[in-house]
């Protein structure tokens, strides 16, 4: 990327909801919000070119608070790194927990703290990867802010995008967030370690998801036990 | 994780780098700049590592490891720092400043809405302006205006 075309990308972070603003400022509120969504996007586009230029594999994990998602990348971690060179790359408003569970599985880690921002976006993949020499890496996760609304504003030019929620978030939670699951390759329904306690109707949740996006391909796993997470592994392509 | 002797080990090395770049960065004295700039390098690729944030004053900022923050340092609203970022002890920066592979010294002073990328401010420095960017660069002294700085390119 030439200098040029980066000074064109300035960092943004979310904006107060437009709805609030009435009047002139409205138009501009709106042009802002565009000019933003379309900058994402475009850095998103440049991201998926460079993981392409170096023949990288990359994965976005989007879900809950407590969905499972660390649990499960620590699994997908522990069994892909004799085979893979990994970069975790690790979203939380404060702390670097995530980051330091994960990296005891040999794998490096890059902790990224969003503060007041609810999801990671382009910029912060991009400060990552241009500050790295990505000929040291076959596979990148980049594991989002617990969340189910923010991050489907921001795509982040992974190859794959899965979103994991639990049987413990209650057998609606798939219907009642459905654009993440609109925009996801694999929806992962986890805890299922859980089920016979809990009685939740994942039937339910696996048809919801099948509804909202006919072609997302749904895993139930736990990661406690490791069911399933093979399967997991085998959706993104690897082995 | 880094066992607690090679952490330690780190601090020391990483101590040792400031007091030589900050005796190198004196005030009317000869600046070499590409010396400081691969004692810049140094400091940033190797021994600045992990989140080591725990006693900033101020709202919750954006970080992007490896950040390193020194005792008393005080973040305005929306600040973004790293990949690569250093600030000294008791160094105040403004609202809505980024800064990547920098690195503030003590007792800096930053304006707001300031965007530095392979910079190094001097000791004591105050840059009491906004909307500022600036790459590749040491910047020192007092300014309050565009004019004022001292800006020295790598």
């Amino acid at each position: 990327m030439s200098d040029k075309e980066e000074d064109d990308i300035p960092r943004f972070s979310e904006l107060d909801s437009n709805k609030l603003i009435k009047g002139k400022e409205r138009e501009l509120a709106i042009q802002i919000e565009e000019d933003i969504m379309k900058q994402n996007d475009t850095l998103a586009e440049q991201i998926k070119q460079e993981f392409k230029k170096y023949n990288i594999k990359s994965i976005d994990i989007v879900g809950a608070i407590g969905a499972g998602k660390t649990a499960i990348m620590e699994k997908l971690v522990e069994k892909l790194s004799p085979k893979y060179r990994i970069l975790v790359i690790c979203g939380d408003v404060t702390t670097r927990v995530d980051a330091s569970r994960i990296e005891k599985h040999n794998a490096e880690t890059i902790q990224i703290n969003t503060g007041r921002e609810c999801a990671l976006n382009a910029y912060h993949i991009n400060q990552i990867i241009k500050n790295k020499d990505l000929n040291n890496y076959d596979l990148i996760f980049i594991e989002n802010v617990g969340n189910l609304i923010c991050p489907s504003d921001f795509i982040l030019g992974t190859d794959k995008r899965v979103t994991v929620v639990s049987i413990t978030e209650g057998e609606w939670v798939i219907e009642k967030h459905p654009m993440l699951f609109k925009m996801s390759d694999i929806a992962v329904i986890n805890k299922m370690d859980l089920a016979d306690i809990l009685e939740t109707n994942v039937d339910k949740m696996v048809h919801d998801a099948k509804k909202i996006n006919p072609s997302i391909e749904v895993i139930t796993t736990s990661a406690k036990t490791g069911e399933n997470i093979d399967k997991l592994i085998e959706s993104f392509g690897l082995n | 994780m880094l066992s607690e002797r090679v952490q330690i080990r780190n601090l020391k090395k990483m101590r040792e780098l400031i007091e030589k770049i900050e005796k190198t960065l004196v005030q009317n004295k000869e600046i070499n700049a590409s010396k400081i700039q691969n004692l810049m390098i140094t400091l940033l690729k190797t021994h600045i590592k992990g989140l080591h944030v725990e006693n900033y004053i101020g709202d919750y900022p954006t970080f992007i490891e490896p950040v390193y923050l020194g005792d008393n340092v005080k973040l305005g609203d929306d600040v973004l720092l790293g990949p690569n970022v250093y600030v000294g002890n008791n160094s105040k920066i403004g609202d809505y400043v980024q800064l990547t592979n920098t690195v503030i010294l003590d007792n800096v002073t930053l304006g707001n809405n300031i965007t530095l990328e392979n910079c190094i401010v001097a000791k004591g420095s105050s840059l009491s302006l906004t909307n500022l960017q600036e790459k590749n660069c040491i910047l020192m002294g007092s300014a309050d205006s565009l004019e004022d700085l001292k800006k020295i390119s790598f």
